[in-house]
């Protein structure tokens, strides 16, 4: 995988991760770029909330996967542990800040989209989609947020969702640095 | 010492069974979870951010200069890595200006005692977390977004010294 295989195509990827994730039209609307600034207001942050936790979702679905088919090995299986554990952690605290506004927070897809995870190699390069899928979402999602808890624990989770896309871009042997 | 650079998987085709066996085995553990945001900052103004981050930055740049000169092998990755702190110390002042507020305070360029790598990870996670801290205090959704954005590069120099800790058998 080339740095230029991940560059070319991942405004796409972005895009179909968040699809498959069942993000809103608003939050679509953020990354796909037709949508702009909006005012800040309790129904931007639950679209925000809400799209983060359907991302959290799919990350989370796709490192079970990657677990329980025993696809990774080693230290690299110890890094899925973590980033899951990560994002369990980042869905719990936002369905947590959902629930607490009075709102409904999505439910985990029960059939996820996570193409093909075959070999190793496979799995890393669908950890590192997911990742920048997040790291790409909540970069442009965070000046939108109204709530100063939301943007402070917001901005935590993106410092982890870097953290996991450069320790994938790193095994893969794509520029960190 | 030696900068993380070459993969733990070649580039370009999915290695052969031996191969990523010999990758699996060179990622070392990472530890589960951070202790951290227990004493987050709290700043009050986007001016109280602004001069953290100056102050921050002027220390951490003052350590990576210190390694450029103490550890040929760590040059690349400090010149990257002060190259982005100038491109960012250029679009705070833009962003000081848009505000209206005072321009940066003039900061020596800093001593850096003994190099460590550990000392190295706790300045640049000070000011990743000063990012952090400060985006509630902005006030304003550009100056949000551009310090995000700031906070997503440091965050990624952040992670390279852990894997370069990682590769000298430490752990975070």
């Amino acid at each position: 995988m080339t740095d230029a295989a991940v560059g070319g195509s991942r405004r796409d990827f972005v895009l179909r991760i968040a699809r498959a994730a069942g993000v809103s039209p608003f939050a679509m609307g953020v990354l796909d770029g037709t949508v702009k600034a909006v005012p800040p207001s309790e129904e931007t942050d639950f679209a925000i909330l809400y799209a983060a936790i359907a991302l959290e979702h799919h990350a989370i679905a796709l490192y079970d996967a990657c677990l329980k088919d025993n696809v990774l090995e080693g230290g690299l299986k110890r890094y899925a542990v973590e980033f899951r554990g990560d994002h369990m952690g980042h869905r719990d605290t936002q369905i947590a800040i959902v629930e607490e506004r009075g709102g409904r927070p999505p439910a985990p897809p029960s059939r996820p989209d996570l193409g093909s995870l075959g070999s190793p190699w496979e799995a890393v390069q669908a950890g590192l989609e997911v990742e920048v899928a997040a790291q790409k979402a909540y970069t442009a999602l965070i000046s939108q947020i109204r709530t100063k808890d939301y943007l402070l624990s917001a901005a935590f989770i993106l410092v982890d969702e870097v953290r996991h896309m450069t320790v994938w871009r790193r095994v893969l042997g794509l520029k960190i640095y | 010492m030696t900068v993380p650079s070459r993969p733990l998987l070649p580039g370009g085709e999915p290695p052969s069974r031996r191969a990523w066996l010999r990758a699996a085995a060179l990622v070392p553990f990472a530890l589960l979870g951070l202790a951290r945001r227990n004493e987050a900052a709290d700043y009050t103004s986007a001016a109280e951010v602004f001069d953290a981050v100056d102050r921050l930055e002027a220390e951490l740049g003052a350590m990576l200069r210190a390694l450029a000169a103490r550890v040929p092998a760590a040059r690349a990755f400090s010149r990257s890595l002060l190259a982005d702190h100038e491109t960012q110390r250029a679009t705070r002042e833009r962003l000081r200006r848009r505000l209206k507020l005072p321009p940066r305070a003039r900061l020596g360029a800093g001593v850096a005692g003994d190099i460590k790598l550990s000392a190295l990870r706790s300045s640049q996670e000070a000011l990743v977390y000063a990012h952090a801290e400060g985006l509630p205090a902005l006030g304003d959704p550009r100056a949000v977004d551009v310090m995000a954005r700031h906070m997503v590069e440091l965050s990624r120099h952040l992670t390279v010294i852990d894997l370069w800790i990682e590769g000298e058998g430490g752990g975070r």
